[in-house]
């Protein structure tokens, strides 16, 4: 086999190929060869994000991010024949997000807002270009691109904005809810306005 | 390893396509599905996908190439609770699929179901190192509501702009 993945099809308005899409939902997964090196960084790099992620933080700032995660892969199981025993020279960075918004977005921001993150987390790997200027990262992502064979999403029309909105208003209307019973109309009509007002950021 | 993210749990298994079989594979996942996704049938799952690696990506700067001896079919899935229950599910609901689908793998068992193709998942596992979850302590069904009662009273405010007190109050009662 010489080419890594079966050619990507047309790309949507999103920037990727319509099998990544589901709905608002975007699919992404990567893999990139990583150095030696990277056995011994990238288990650190994830048990100081897991353990302090205050630390890693800025990743809350991408606001369009619903499910992220990175696997290191030094193995491949062997399930006996006619499967070949792997023999990995190289351990191997696999990435997957599932994300709303534009593919082109979606990196960019990436870049500009994870920029040391970034290197802690793809500085290891072969042909990393850095995550600035965005032009080449880009062109590294889509090379070490994967278009998935199907995608799903439980709430495809819904982002994460919206999710994290409706979250937090749940239980302000639940509240809101029980309160309202036993008032008056006058005394409602009034509470009602105040809420709407509490809220508004949630709709 | 963190295959966690407060009540989320993050699966990823890496199984080899039996030789002769990516394209019948490729196929069957490509295909639009009739009924909506089967995954839809596994009520805790967010996000889940199949994609085919068919071989790893050398860079020129690699002192050598690395290439895999066969093409591979990777599942992950972000879902609510702990694994064991999940793939429980998913080794039932998903059996129609499953035979299709992993029973192109080499060393899924014959009738790819059950406790055997749980095991052979559970065999076929790749560990997280890091795992984020942008509303990780809520589940499916938690999204799913909380959405809905949003577009709810976003559509009763938009209703409820011209309405004096008695109307209000009268209205907000039958709606929530």
């Amino acid at each position: 086999m010489s080419e890594p993945a079966a050619p990507p099809g047309p790309d949507t308005a999103t920037g990727t190929d319509p099998a990544n899409v589901d709905g608002q939902a975007i699919a992404i997964t990567v893999f990139s060869t990583v150095k030696p090196l990277g056995r011994l960084w990238l288990p650190l790099v994830f048990w100081f994000a897991t353990t302090f992620p205050r630390a890693s933080g800025t990743l809350g700032r991408l606001s369009f991010i619903h499910f992220a995660r990175w696997s290191l892969v030094t193995r491949i199981p062997f399930n006996g024949p006619p499967q070949r025993e792997e023999k990995l020279n190289y351990p191997h960075l696999f990435f997957e997000s599932n994300f709303n918004g534009g593919w082109e977005e979606y990196i960019d921001a990436f870049s500009h807002i994870l920029t040391r993150g970034m290197k802690f987390f793809w500085g290891t790997s072969y042909g990393f270009p850095q995550p600035l200027p965005t032009g080449p990262f880009k062109t590294y992502i889509k090379r070490n691109e994967i278009v998935a064979s199907h995608f799903y999403g439980a709430y495809p029309q819904a982002t994460t904005t919206m999710i994290l909105s409706s979250l937090e208003l749940a239980p302000k209307l639940g509240a809101f809810k029980a309160r309202a019973k036993g008032m008056s109309p006058d005394a409602f009509a009034a509470a009602w306005s105040e809420f709407l007002a509490d809220v508004q950021e949630c709709l | 390893m963190s295959n966690t993210s407060g009540q989320a749990t993050a699966f990823m298994a890496l199984t080899p396509i039996q030789p002769g079989e990516e394209a019948a594979l490729r196929s069957f996942l490509e295909a639009p599905p009739q009924d909506g996704s089967p995954l839809a049938r596994l009520a805790g799952t967010h996000f889940a996908r199949w994609v085919i690696l068919r071989d790893w990506v050398n860079d020129p700067s690699q002192p050598r190439e690395e290439r895999l001896e066969s093409p591979y079919l990777i599942f992950t899935s972000n879902f609510d609770g702990p694994l064991d229950p999940y793939l429980d599910e998913l080794c039932v609901k998903l059996t129609p699929e499953a035979r299709e689908i992993w029973g192109r793998c080499v060393g899924c068992p014959p009738d790819a179901t059950g406790p055997q193709l749980k095991a052979y998942l559970l065999h076929n596992k790749i560990d997280t190192g890091f795992f984020v979850a942008a509303y990780p302590n809520s589940t499916v069904a938690q999204v799913k509501a909380a959405l809905a009662a949003r577009e709810q009273l976003i559509a009763f405010a938009m209703r409820a702009q011209d309405m004096g007190p008695d109307e209000l109050f009268r209205a907000f009662a039958e709606e929530f």
